[in-house]
């Protein structure tokens, strides 16, 4: 299995940068989401998510640091955090934190993620 | 419009005064990534008085309302390459403490009114219902079952804004009619 490496990119379009570390188990994804084509994108993640943890088995842990996502976007991530609750239900090690802007609303969006995938997130208030 | 003087059909001047009272920014014609870059670029720095929490709304707004205007507006244009953008207009105006962002586009009458419907439901949710709307229909349109997504982006639009959106539709043919979408924004927000 290869890492993921992907430089954020801030054009017409909003690329995140990705960091997927197959030797730890460390990921992230960071910056802003806003695509052309969002779901293309994204698979390349999932498909990731879905080698490791049917190869590899190790721990993970997801650090996502978004300042900005469309609606596009959290779809996407939605299916990200699906994938590792299904990955901690089969007994995989799932660590996830989410870095959020400190406002109500940002958190709101977290909370909803939490109970969207019954997935537990440690959610982090930063100054982005 | 009075005829200026015999050169012009148009008065620019007029055409400006209606647009300067209060008017930040306008814009009408076709919306695709490239002009959103501008037209977003031309936000930041009108709206620079405000706090960083009522730009950060906006920006959110703007991106959500305008890739609609773009992706499901009636009336649209073909670039050179093949590509088609929808057409529309859009304004964001300065009254008093809130600024309003609005967006209009030709729709076909057949279309519209499941849009209105879920802009109906929005306006009658209290904030936690909204959010617990958002939750249901984004598991919707993940399992397939949401044709139109554009709909999360109304939903996102209003929890944002923090504000009902002010629909208006204005029937223009038979078959079409002018949709639009208002919201507010309090300048001074500050969480």
């Amino acid at each position: 299995m290869e890492d993921i490496h992907i430089e954020g990119v801030h054009e017409a379009y909003f690329t995140p940068t990705v960091n997927f570390e197959v030797a730890t188990g460390k990921c992230e994804i960071s910056g802003e989401s806003y695509l052309e084509e969002t779901t293309k994108f994204y698979s390349r993640l999932f498909e990731w998510i879905k080698a490791y943890t049917s190869t590899i088995k190790g721990p993970l842990v997801f650090d996502f640091k978004l300042s900005y996502f469309n609606t596009s976007s959290s779809k996407c991530l939605v299916d990200i955090l699906d994938m590792l609750k299904s990955y901690k239900n089969n007994g995989g090690d799932v660590t996830v934190n989410w870095y959020y802007d400190d406002s109500d609303e940002e958190l709101e969006e977290v909370d909803d993620f939490i109970l969207e995938t019954g997935l537990q997130i440690n959610k982090i208030p930063m100054e982005f | 419009m009075e005829k200026v003087n015999d050169k012009y059909d148009f008065s620019l001047y007029e055409y400006h005064n209606l647009l300067h009272q209060n008017i930040l920014v306008s814009y009408k014609g076709p919306i695709d990534e490239r002009i959103m870059t501008v037209i977003g670029d031309n936000i930041e720095i009108v709206t620079n008085d405000s706090t960083d929490k009522a730009r950060s709304k906006i920006f959110k707004i703007f991106m959500e309302l305008a890739q609609n205007v773009w992706l499901y507006s009636a009336e649209s244009c073909t670039t050179l390459s093949g590509r088609r953008l929808g057409m529309g207009t859009l304004v964001i105006g300065e009254f008093g403490d809130s600024y309003t962002f609005v967006t209009g586009n030709v729709v076909r009458n057949t279309d519209i009114e499941p849009v209105i419907e879920k802009c109906e439901i929005i306006n009658s949710l209290d904030r936690d219902s909204l959010r617990e709307y958002r939750r249901e229909q984004r598991r919707l349109a993940k399992d397939g079952k949401n044709k139109n997504s554009g709909n999360i982006g109304l939903i996102q639009v209003a929890l944002t804004a923090e504000s009902p959106l002010d629909i208006e539709l204005t029937p223009v043919s038979d078959e079409e009619s002018f949709f639009s979408i208002a919201v507010k924004i309090k300048k001074s927000n500050s969480k």
